[in-house]
Order: C-alpha cells, then sequence, then structure tokens
C-alpha cells in the first residue's frame, strides 16, 4: 500500500490549537477522507476511517477501479470546484461494502488537490438490494396470481353464464331467478350405445367433444346458451339469464343447424351420428347449483317438457308441441302429428319442425 | 405459517431481520466464505428470499428448487445449522415469539435434505 503516514501534511509544532483539533475531527470522523496531490498523486492524508474501509487494499489502486471515475487523468483535469461521484464496492473485514465517493477539486497556496470523501452506504445499499428482491418476488407472484385469475375464470365461463359469472364477481352470489320467457333444446343420439365407436371410450370422447363444440358455435351464433351435456345429451336455451326477444325462434334455428351439421358430417363417414330433438318454450327457473361443484343449471317445467318431447322424436327429428306453434308458425314450416300423453303434461299435440318459410331448405 | 411474515408487520418490519440476519451470517466464520465470491446484490437476494420463503411470506420454492439451487454449494450440517442458529437468533431479537420461531426453525430443518450435499 502506497500508504503516505497519515501525517504527511506537517503541522508546525506551533500551529494554533483548532488545527490540531481540525486535525483530530479529520482522524475520528465517520466520513473517510483523504487528501492527494493532484499533480504527484501522492496522498497526503487518508484519515482512520477510510484506512480501515481499505484494509489490505491500496488506495490508488482502489480508486483505479472505480468504474467511469477515470481516477488516473483526473488529477490533471480537475480544476477547482469541480465534484465527481461515484461508487467503490470494498470488502471491508471480508464483507462487502458499498462506499458512496465524492472527489472535489481544491487549489490552496498555489498548490492543486484532490480532496476524496468517502461515506459508507452498505446499509443503504443493503436497504435497496433488499426492495429490490422483494419487488422481484411480488411481482412474479402477482403475475402467477393473474395467470391463475384467468384460468379459473376459463373454466367457470364454461360452466356458467357469462352474466352469472359477472352476479357472482360482483356480490358473491348469484340468486335464482324465474324466465317466463325463454325456450328450451334438447338433444340426444339415438342408438347411441350401439354405436361401434361407443366400445372405444377415448374415441367416443373425442367425437363427442367435437360434436359438442360444433353445437356450442351454432348456439351462439343464434344467441343461445348451452346449458350443459350429460352424456351424450345436450341443453341449451335462449331467453337465460339474458332475455331475448326471438328466444322462441332462435332455439328452432339452432335445432334446425344442428340436424343440417350431423347430416353433412355424417356423409362419407363410418360412424353415423342421428339425433333426437325436442324443444319447449315454457317458464324455467335458472340457478347456480351445488354447494362445492358449481355449475349454472336450469329447471322446471319448461325443461321437463321439452325432455319429454326429445323423447317422441325420430331419428333426426325435432318434436314442439302447441306451447311453441304460435311462436314459430309465421317464421318456420311446421307438420302437425299425433297427439300423445305426456307424463305430468297430459294430453299434447306435437308438431315437427321441417324447416324455416325463408332461407334454406 | 402464511401469517407470520404479515403479523410480524410485512416488509417494512422483516427487513430489519434481514439486515440484522445479513451481518450474522456475514459475522460467522462457517457461513462467511459460502457468500466470498457472492456479491452484495446477491447475497441480499438470498437472505431475503430465504427469510421470506421461511416467514410464509411472497416467496416459496419447491424443495426440487431448493435442491437445484444449492447442488454445486458444497453446504454441510454444520453450515446449515449456523444458519438455522442465526436465524433463530435474529427472530428472537426482533420479538418473535419463541414458539414460532421454534416452528420456523422445524420449517428449515425438514429442508435439510435439499440443501445440504456434503458429509
Ligand atoms: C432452507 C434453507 C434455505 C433456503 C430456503 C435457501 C434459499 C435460497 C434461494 C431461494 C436461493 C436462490 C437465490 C436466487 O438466485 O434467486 C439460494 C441461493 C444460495 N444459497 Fe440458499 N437457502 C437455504 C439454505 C442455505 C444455506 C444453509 C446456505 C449456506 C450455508 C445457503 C447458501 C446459498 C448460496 C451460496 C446461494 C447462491 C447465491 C448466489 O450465488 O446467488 N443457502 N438459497
Amino acid at each position: 500500500m502506497s500508504s503516505p503516514g497519515t501525517d504527511r501534511p506537517a503541522i508546525a509544532a506551533d500551529a494554533p490549537e483548532f488545527v490540531r483539533l481540525g486535525r483530530t475531527l479529520l482522524q475520528s470522523t465517520e466520513i473517510g477522507l483523504a487528501i492527494i496531490d493532484a499533480e504527484s498523486r501522492v496522498p497526503l492524508l487518508i484519515n482512520r476511517r477510510l484506512e480501515e474501509w481499505l484494509g489490505d487494499t491500496d488506495f490508488d489502486a482502489a480508486m483505479a477501479s472505480v468504474p467511469g471515475l477515470d481516477w488516473a487523468s483526473l488529477g490533471a483535469t480537475m480544476g477547482e470546484g469541480e465534484t465527481r461521484q461515484a461508487e467503490l464496492e470494498l470488502k471491508v473485514k471480508r464483507r462487502a461494502a458499498a462506499i458512496a465517493l465524492r472527489v472535489s477539486g481544491q487549489t490552496f497556496g498555489g498548490r492543486r488537490f484532490l480532496v476524496v470523501e468517502a461515506n459508507n452506504v452498505s446499509k443503504l445499499k443493503e436497504l435497496e438490494y433488499m426492495m429490490e428482491s422483494y419487488a422481484k418476488m411480488l411481482e412474479r407472484n402477482e403475475r402467477e396470481l393473474r395467470r391463475e385469475k384467468e384460468r379459473a375464470e376459463r373454466l367457470l365461463l364454461n360452466i356458467m353464464p357469462r352474466r352469472v359469472f359477472e352476479e357472482i364477481k360482483a356480490i358473491g352470489v348469484s340468486t335464482p331467478q324465474r324466465f317466463d320467457e325463454c325456450s328450451v333444446l334438447m338433444l340426444d343420439f339415438v342408438g347411441f350405445t350401439e354405436m361401434s365407436v361407443a366400445q372405444d371410450p377415448s374415441a367416443l370422447i373425442a367425437e363427442l367433444n367435437d360434436l359438442f363444440t360444433a353445437f356450442d358455435r351454432i348456439v351462439e351464433q343464434f344467441g343461445c346458451e348451452r346449458i350443459k351435456t350429460i352424456g351424450d345429451a345436450y341443453m341449451a336455451v335462449s331467453g337465460v339469464p339474458d332475455p331475448a326477444a326471438d328466444h322462441a325462434a332462435n332455439i328452432a334455428r339452432s335445432a334446425l343447424r344442428m340436424v343440417r351439421y350431423l347430416e353433412r358430417r355424417n356423409q362419407g363417414q363410418s360412424s353415423q351420428w342421428r339425433c333426437r330433438i325436442g324443444i319447449n318454450s315454457g317458464p324455467v327457473i335458472g340457478s347456480i347449483v351445488g354447494a362445492q361443484k358449481f355449475l349454472y343449471d336450469i329447471f322446471g317445467p319448461g325443461v321437463n317438457l321439452a325432455a319429454r318431447l326429445e323423447a317422441h322424436s325420430g331419428p333426426m327429428e325435432i318434436t314442439l308441441c302447441e306451447t311453441m306453434v304460435p311462436l314459430l308458425q309465421s317464421e318456420f314450416l311446421l307438420e302437425e302429428r299425433e297427439e300423445a300423453e305426456l307424463r305430468g303434461f297430459g294430453k299434447r299435440r306435437l308438431y315437427r319442425l321441417r324447416g324455416e318459410t325463408s332461407g334454406p331448405r | 405459517m402464511a401469517a407470520l411474515f404479515d403479523e410480524l408487520g410485512g416488509f417494512a418490519a422483516v427487513s430489519r431481520i434481514v439486515s440484522d440476519f445479513y451481518d450474522r451470517v456475514l459475522d460467522s466464520d462457517i457461513l462467511a466464505p459460502y457468500f466470498d465470491d457472492v456479491d452484495m446484490r446477491r447475497l441480499v437476494d438470498h437472505q431475503t428470499k430465504f427469510i421470506a420463503s421461511m416467514l410464509g411470506g411472497p416467496a416459496s420454492y419447491s424443495n426440487e428448487a431448493l435442491r437445484q439451487i444449492h447442488a454445486r454449494l458444497n453446504i454441510d450440517r454444520a453450515a446449515f445449522d449456523a444458519m438455522k442458529e442465526q436465524l433463530g437468533a435474529s427472530l428472537l431479537a426482533h420479538g418473535v415469539s419463541p414458539r414460532d420461531v421454534t416452528n420456523v426453525i422445524a420449517d428449515i430443518e425438514a429442508r435439510a435434505g435439499y440443501v445440504i450435499t456434503r458429509n
């Protein structure tokens, strides 16, 4: 170490008291201090604090290692009153310490000096790094949380209409609600259990998945909601939970499109999917059911009648009864069928939905 | 466990424990050498994550993650115990109840197998 001996600038023995006091203060302050001859770069004073921080490290070498300070040329370039700030990382008693440096140019008695003030800002740095680390942890957690939330939302939207979902999100519950103006569609497949594909469960699931995805797209297109699928059965509604003036027509159109979709799909396929559909207009209750497992479901006479009508459908037929006739007869082709005894509903006149009066078919 | 970090007053309070723990680790002849070549930023990062994860703060590491992180660090039983001990001392010095400290220490001990790689 080019240690200057701390008493290089000799002080006359008869120097005034305050000069000697100043010297003592320089030595004992918490601030590290060095005074360097600007021409020769020889340190004239390095106070005790700074020496302590430097330990075995050579002052000149330490200063030269400070990034961005350009210590070697400072002596020549720095003018009176100019200052530079920089940071030095040192090992103080084998631990990393952050030292903030302030170098200033001073002229005294025609000689130029560099004055280096050093502050140990380790605790400050430590806190800064700690906050950095902590902030990053929070950010990461938040990112993960957001991703998790989005995933959960997507799942929930699969099992309940958006409006019900928003209601639960906003107030925590969704109350059961009665809907009088709505129509229900019930579909299932004919001879489902005898189909050859039923022997291979994973192929079966893949096909059903495919079909129901297509149905989802159809009902969505006509302003209906898919309520649920149970096995090979599919249930959709219009007018729940959002009111729809054309609920009957929406459901009738969806039913026709589903049949048409299956007809097209069956062409040239080994597995022939043939559905029966019952449609009905009538009151239902819409509600989230299940305490642990949420499911938005509808029930009530409107639903039950649709199910009975479905059972009276032949393959690829859409069946309805007189409740829907006034709602559909102006726009749809309806074919009158026999009267049938429907459990819980008495004698009903059945109709077959054949198509629309205008448009395809 | 999740509560202790918040119970103590969140980051503001825990930062004092981290700072104290940092000093203790670097004063320890057993522990300091492990961090000799680690710069201050990363060392603080370690102490912050270590404490946050052990107090149920906003960090948690799977056992597998811990194993991978420490796989090449040659940590032995003595160093692991020293770390435990220093954290315990830090927590006690900052008013954490002895019962909670015991729980935290037990949680750390449960991870020993994933951090210690040298007999
Ligand atoms: C259950 C106890 C411990 C936990 C939860 C823990 C946690 C961590 C974490 C999260 C990191 C990665 C920091 C990052 O880069 O993101 C890490 C790194 C490290 N840990 Fe631990 N640690 C534990 C015990 C120890 C012990 C006992 C030692 C040494 C005696 C130790 C020494 C180190 C070192 C040297 C690093 C690498 C630091 C670096 O290079 O960045 N750890 N630890």
